[in-house]
């Protein structure tokens, strides 16, 4: 169960990349259709809401995989010194916490896509639903939710991480 | 207790969970939401404002240039740019006394052309000169330090994530700020190569040398570059002459950067998921960051702190280059322990009003860039300062056969030339504004 939310996770980031890497020829197809403008050809309409859009959904794609790499950016200096029991609770308390707070913004993205689809507010330009971004987020978010569920339980020991899992050093700036 | 009260406890309570290791986005979200739960009273508000917060954040047009400079980087090491770059600095100077780790110097700058991120030009040149410098006769500690110094100027020479982030929150123009990191970004580089010329010196038994190349190779060797010039151009030219936004100025260089490396051969299945699993960590750590310090600084402004402290800064009569200094000596002490966009993101909301509010005979506008390139500087330095820089332990995981307390030494002398370089610019901020003045 646990390896298989971890593979979740990754293929998760991976279409989050799909997602990046779409906006990306997206947005050079449209600023090429912006150049040959004098051709007939013209921008891709309301690129600047899809870039928002799919940059939006990808992020909310990536954080799962990120958190459970241990790629958010943190301070080592005293915790390298600090002796197991020390360091053990920082641990389970980051994840016990990042767990608490992922799962009020998942419950606020919920409430939020509820309210976008009630009063039935569209993007500017393609007028396209507001609420089926949050959708999409709403993915990303609930597969969070399980990642950190299952991060949690491996740190309480009532599960533990696929073999031969590592996470990365600070993966920093 | 009022808000202002509030707001003074909650930074060492926040420095506290940041220093025992709780990740810093995380920290900075838990302090925000408990500082705004306190101020309204009550939770209600501030959890009606997570409902869009969120989404909106992680959606900014602005802040999608982020993950699309990330991408660029990703792609821009995989193409044998950096091979090429290294090659061609090497022709010009690797026969000089030190050349080669110039050439690590200049390589890196060129990369930081078309790289956002330090730690990423690090990498990429070090796998690339590490084995070059060996093999010329350069000891362990001049290597690794030169190209962790180096490593720096991904992020001093645009593109470049730390400015884009500081734009964001003085909401001033990226473009502007693009053109003004590049002569000071220039000047690391000469600085460093100047620190590299001044070792070979004193100790030139450390440095070997290689045979000079012909003329026709050396130029060769440059023609070779030619991707590497032309999408820093079309990116920094085009965004700059507002062909294009900042955002499709990184999407145009992430597919340049894509297709030379599928030109180069760089780029196939196993390499593309490489680059984007990369790219996925550096964006939900930057972008955790970004969620934390939103609600963070949305309760540091619910509480007038911001406005305040620049008040009673403004109103002690302070000279106010003494203020400044005493703000860059804070960036770097603290750089020595905390990554560049989170104090950059914790920082700047509280000390920009403050830099603001003094008098440096300097418009506004000028002023905001003028304190972004020093704040840049300042926080990059961070990054190859001992005992935690970044850069230093990349470089080192890459040579272990240099023991890290030979690069804590050998890197001393380049962070002397930032401080030098910095208080330069300091004196003289023409050198940074006179390109927005012509």
């Amino acid at each position: 169960m646990i390896a298989w939310i971890y593979r979740l996770a990754n293929w998760t980031a991976i279409v989050g990349g799909i997602v990046l890497v779409a906006v990306t020829v997206m947005v050079v197809t449209s600023v090429a259709g912006r150049a040959l403008l004098g051709f007939g050809l013209g921008p891709i309409p309301g690129d600047f809401e899809l870039v928002e859009v799919g940059i939006g959904i990808a992020i909310f794609f990536f954080l799962p995989w990120c958190y459970l790499r241990g790629g958010h950016a943190t301070v080592d200096l005293l915790y390298m010194h600090m002796p197991p029991w020390f360091k053990r609770t920082v641990d389970t308390f980051s994840d016990v916490a990042m767990l608490a707070v992922w799962l009020v913004l998942t419950w606020k993205l919920w409430e939020g896509m509820l309210e976008k689809k009630e009063y039935m507010e569209t993007t500017f330009i393609l007028q396209m639903p507001l609420w089926w971004a949050y959708a999409f987020c709403m993915v990303g978010a609930v597969i969070g939710c399980l990642g950190y569920v299952a991060k949690t339980l491996t740190r309480f020991g009532l599960a533990s991480e696929p073999a031969g899992w590592t996470v990365e050093a600070n993966a920093g700036h | 207790m009022s808000s202002i009260e509030l707001a003074l406890w909650s930074f060492p309570i926040l420095l506290l969970l940041i220093f025992v290791r709780v990740p810093i986005g995380l920290s900075m979200l838990l302090v925000g939401l408990g500082g705004a739960w306190l101020v309204y009273g009550n939770f209600a508000p501030i959890l009606n404002q997570l409902k869009q917060v969120t989404y909106t954040t992680f959606s900014n047009y602005n802040l999608s240039v982020i993950p699309l400079f990330l991408l660029m980087g990703q792609f821009a090491a995989l193409g044998g740019l950096s091979q090429a770059l290294f090659k061609a600095a090497e022709a010009w100077i690797g026969h000089r006394k030190g050349g080669v780790a110039m050439a690590a110097v200049g390589a890196c700058a060129g990369f930081g052309a078309i790289c956002g991120s330090s730690l990423a030009t690090a990498a990429t040149m070090g796998q690339v000169a590490l084995p070059e410098l060996k093999r010329a006769g350069y000891a362990g500690g001049i290597s690794t330090a030169c190209l962790a110094a180096g490593g720096t100027l991904g992020i001093l020479i645009p593109p470049s994530v730390v400015l884009v982030i500081y734009a964001i929150l003085t909401e001033q123009n990226i473009a502007k700020l693009f053109l003004a990191a590049f002569v000071p970004g220039m000047l690391a580089a000469l600085g460093y190569m100047i620190v590299i010329a001044i070792y070979a010196r004193l100790r030139p038994q450390e440095m070997g040398a290689m045979a000079p190349l012909p003329m026709k190779e050396r130029w060769a060797a440059t023609v070779r570059t030619w991707p590497v010039i032309v999408i820093f151009l079309v990116v920094v030219g085009g965004i700059y002459a507002g062909i294009f936004t900042p955002t499709e100025g990184a999407a145009i260089g992430a597919a340049g950067t894509g297709i030379a490396a599928w030109a180069g051969g760089g780029l196939n299945r196993k390499t593309l998921v490489g680059a984007i699993m990369g790219t996925a960590i550096a964006t939900g750590m930057i972008f955790m960051i970004v969620l934390g310090a939103g609600l963070y600084n949305t309760f540091l402004a619910l509480s007038q702190l911001p406005q305040e402290a620049a008040t009673a800064v403004a109103s002690w009569g302070l000279s106010p280059i003494l203020v400044l200094v005493a703000i860059l000596v804070l960036y770097v002490i603290l750089g020595c322990f905390m990554d560049s966009l989170s104090m950059i993101l914790l920082t700047i909301p509280v000390f920009f009003p403050i830099i603001m509010a003094l008098d440096f005979g300097l418009p506004p506008e000028e002023l905001a860039i003028w304190f972004g390139i020093l704040v840049l500087i300042v926080v990059e330095v961070g990054l190859i300062t001992p005992p935690v820089g970044m850069n230093l332990f990349v470089i080192n995981s890459m040579a272990r056969d240099v023991p890290i307390t030979q690069t804590y030494l050998a890197i001393l002398p380049f962070v002397a030339s930032d401080f030098i370089r910095t208080a330069i610019l300091v004196a003289f901020p023409g050198i940074v504004l006179f390109v927005l003045r012509l």
